[in-house]
């Protein structure tokens, strides 16, 4: 094993995102504090409780994950496929590195990245509407998996995009549309019955409502049915990202 | 007997119907300077690839100092270093950076690494240039950096992709002479090169590929007698 390598490419990752920050890092906290604002302070004050909380504590853990899901999925895909289109990749691959190296470096870094800005914006929701988790270790856990999965989805979009246009794809018409309607604002208790049920086949419901446990203490369906949905996603997308790199899947010749 | 830097035997590579390097077999001895030449698209390129990993092996062996390329991955890649033709450096780090970060992917950090890498720096007048990144290098500092970071994880064996390509002729004297110190000091050395009288002046081994197939493997004195290398390389590439 090759940590010192690892951990470089790690620390490569993390000083390209610090040197983008006003890309990866501001929007994210400044579109939160937008939400906050707007759902949680003006709209939120005419709803009085959800799933016996208020609703901007209900809120808050919604917001972060959605911003940890574009957070890990934006560091690893933009970072390979940049990688490839300028060839820059090719430092890595000539090097004594694994292709479980690479694609561990890759997902530690979404992690990482996902990390920061999950703590950014609690720290918002503790200054803005004095709410914090309560459930520090299911916190940390939830974060941690659903930025495994989504690290793991932008490195296989990062490897299969012939351009940039392409990783937006899977945001824009997978992630952004399932994410909005997977209970960030709402709790599916509000929703018909029908589309209560359908709700449920939405992988994004889970990894909302796992985290919103971790607020809470509570959710729509048992935090196990939700924390296996992530799991065994982020293990079928890590096995995927994995099994492209070791084929050197448009990496190598 | 010394085991060789590289021994190639019956590479070949294809890209769907277009087979690219043709059952290729060389030695290169540890300590030589060896010229792989041929027009374009006879296949230098995608030997260079499967040398250093960049390219899959679709047939036949590469050993590095007797790693296999494949089976012996991690223990051959240590022993090269690559100067691509391209400049695909790290755009997020400064050039100092990018030597100190490439020797952290060989597994290799602490302040010798920092050392080497300033040394590096210096030896080719990089020194003033150290926190910028290689986009405001000229192009004559990129060529010069591509071959400090190759360098850098002092591996034993350099290969140079058309090392001189587009530099003036002052840089290609200067290359040149490090080069031959390089080698002199027993790092074995592979370049591709348009310039004949390139691998004429440096090389003492040439082999020429034509058509993915090496037509020609001889030493340099060898393989020129009395005429040109021109001549030569004209007659065995003539499609």
């Amino acid at each position: 094993m090759n940590w010192i390598g690892l951990q470089t490419l790690i620390k490569r990752e993390l000083v390209r995102t610090f040197s983008i920050i006003n890309q990866v890092i501001w929007p994210p906290v400044i579109t939160t504090l937008l939400y906050v604002f707007v759902f949680g302070l003006a709209l939120g004050s005419r709803i009085k409780q959800v799933q016996g909380v208020p609703y901007a504590t209900f809120l808050i853990p919604g917001l972060i994950m959605l911003q940890v899901i574009d957070g890990a999925y934006g560091e690893s895909s933009s970072s390979v496929f940049q990688g490839r289109f300028m060839l820059s990749i090719q430092e890595l691959l000539i090097a004594p590195l694994s292709a479980f190296e690479l694609v561990a470096g890759y997902i530690v870094s979404g992690i990482l990245r996902a990390l920061f800005i999950a703590a950014l914006i609690t720290a918002l929701g503790v200054i803005l509407v004095h709410t914090a988790p309560i459930d520090w270790g299911l916190y940390l856990l939830v974060i941690v998996l659903v930025a495994t999965l989504f690290s793991a989805l932008g490195v296989i979009f990062g490897l299969m995009a012939e351009k940039f246009d392409h990783i937006a794809t899977l945001t824009t018409f997978a992630i952004t549309p399932l994410v909005f309607v997977g209970g960030v604002f709402t709790s599916i208790a509000f929703l018909p019955p029908i589309m209560q049920r359908i709700t449920v086949f939405n992988p994004m419901f889970h990894m909302i409502d796992a985290f919103r446990y971790s607020y809470t203490g509570r959710g729509d369906v048992p935090l196990a049915v939700s924390l296996s949905v992530v799991v065994g996603l982020a293990a079928l997308a890590l096995g995927v990202a994995f099994a492209l790199t070791v084929r050197g899947y448009k990496l190598r010749t | 007997m010394n085991v060789p830097a590289i021994r190639i035997r019956g590479l070949v590579k294809r890209y769907g119907d277009l087979t690219a390097v043709d059952g290729i077999s060389f030695d290169v001895e540890d300590g030589a300077f060896f010229g792989l030449l041929g027009p374009n698209g006879a296949g230098k390129t995608t030997t260079i690839n499967a040398i250093v990993g960049l390219a899959s092996i679709g047939g036949g062996s590469i050993e590095l100092f007797g790693h296999d390329v494949v089976g012996d991955w991690r223990a051959a890649r240590v022993t090269v270093g690559l100067a691509p033709q391209e400049y695909n450096f790290d755009r997020y780090l400064n050039i100092r950076d990018v030597l100190i970060y490439q020797a952290g992917y060989y597994g290799l950090r602490g302040a010798a690494v920092r050392k080497r890498a300033d040394d590096l720096l210096e030896r080719f007048g990089l020194t003033s240039k150290a926190k910028l990144v290689y986009t405001r290098l000229s192009g004559g500092m990129k060529r010069r950096l591509t071959l400090a970071r190759a360098l850098i994880h002092e591996p034993r064996l350099l290969i140079l992709d058309e090392p001189t390509a587009g530099v003036d002729v002052e840089l290609r004297l200067e290359l040149w002479a490090f080069l031959r110190e390089l080698n002199v000091a027993g790092t074995t050395i592979v370049l591709t090169t348009h310039y004949l009288e390139e691998a004429q002046e440096l090389c003492n081994q040439i082999g020429i590929v034509e058509t993915g197939k090496l037509v020609a493997l001889e030493t340099t004195a060898n393989l020129i007698g009395d005429r040109s290398l021109q001549d030569v390389f004209l007659e065995l590439t003539r499609r």
